[in-house]
């Protein structure tokens, strides 16, 4: 406990919980709820309930909210450690900003494969989605670099100063 | 039919909560700073957060294979939130020296709690499913 939180600390841990935590389960909530995370190529497809693009992109999507569950909890951890100043935040950080990293660019290679960011000027779904992408790789990215820095992981490396060759 | 399973996810998330308190009572896991306390836990947390809010108004019309892991989600994050805000402020409750599960450390115990509490949701609406409509899709 004798480390304390620095300002950038608070940023962190507040973006872990707000963004790496709740707007992961509000998207999930919203995308099974609502249209608003569709694209209007999935939306209004050209043979309604035919359309072997929309089919493609719903079981494409369909299969992320598990993976995210991951991002979601590790994130949450990783913030409720980083408060209590505990070693095991840059553990879950890594985890949790590594899985979010790797899905965002998941997302964003399908999105290239398939021509979505083509339709950017004229569809609001997919201005959101790339939103979210360029915002998951930044943060994922981000965070990343931050905790391989951080001071409570450096504290480990030197109190066992023997792993050194 | 709303109406009822809308008071079903209710009563499921206090009827869990009920056995869940119960449970960690006999087993000695913590201890509340008063019976107050478990009772708020489970009126608000496991009844109107886990079992209303997040199983009937998510995942109570959708069936529950799909809606599954963000349930999971949420409750985890919710579970999360809950044991942070104890361990940090509230001091409502307290681990016991026991180990649980092999963890030792309070802090441990609470983020591992935490994410247990993501089954919550997801007992919630099976509970409820089965005390309400027993064909209802799974």
């Amino acid at each position: 406990m004798g480390y304390r939180l620095s300002r950038t600390d608070k940023v962190h841990a507040a973006l872990l919980a707000v963004c790496g935590a709740v707007l992961v389960c509000a998207y999930w909530v919203a995308f099974y709820h609502s249209n608003l995370t569709l694209p209007e190529s999935v939306l209004h497809p050209d043979k309604p309930g035919h359309d072997p693009f929309a089919l493609v992109y719903m079981g494409f999507e369909s299969a992320f909210p598990l993976a995210d569950l991951l991002v979601a909890v590790a994130a949450s951890l990783a913030a409720f450690y980083l408060i209590g100043r505990d070693a095991k935040a840059v553990l879950f950080g890594l985890i949790g900003s590594g899985a979010l990293g790797f899905l965002a660019l998941i997302d964003i290679s399908f999105n290239l494969h398939h021509g979505l960011y083509a339709l950017l000027l004229r569809d609001t779904g997919m201005q959101l989605e790339l939103v979210i992408n360029v915002a998951c790789v930044a943060g994922a990215f981000w965070s990343i670099w931050r905790f391989w820095g951080h001071p409570l992981r450096r504290a480990d490396d030197r109190a066992h100063p023997e792993r050194a060759l | 039919m709303t109406t009822l399973l809308a008071y079903s996810h209710l009563f499921a998330g206090l009827g869990l909560g009920a056995f869940t308190e119960a449970g960690a009572r006999v087993m000695r896991i913590g201890r509340y700073r008063s019976f107050a306390f478990a009772f708020l836990n489970i009126v608000i947390t496991f009844g109107v957060v886990q079992g209303l809010l997040v199983g009937w108004v998510i995942g109570g019309r959708l069936s529950l294979v799909s809606i599954a892991p963000v349930l999971f989600m949420v409750g985890a994050v919710v579970g999360i939130l809950v044991e942070g805000l104890n361990g940090y402020w509230w001091r409502a409750w307290s681990w016991s020296d026991k180990p649980l599960f092999g963890i030792e450390r309070p802090i441990d115990k609470a983020a591992f709690i935490g994410v247990v509490w993501g089954f919550a949701p997801i007992l919630t609406v099976m509970l409820a499913r089965m005390a309400v409509v027993r064909g209802l899709e799974f």
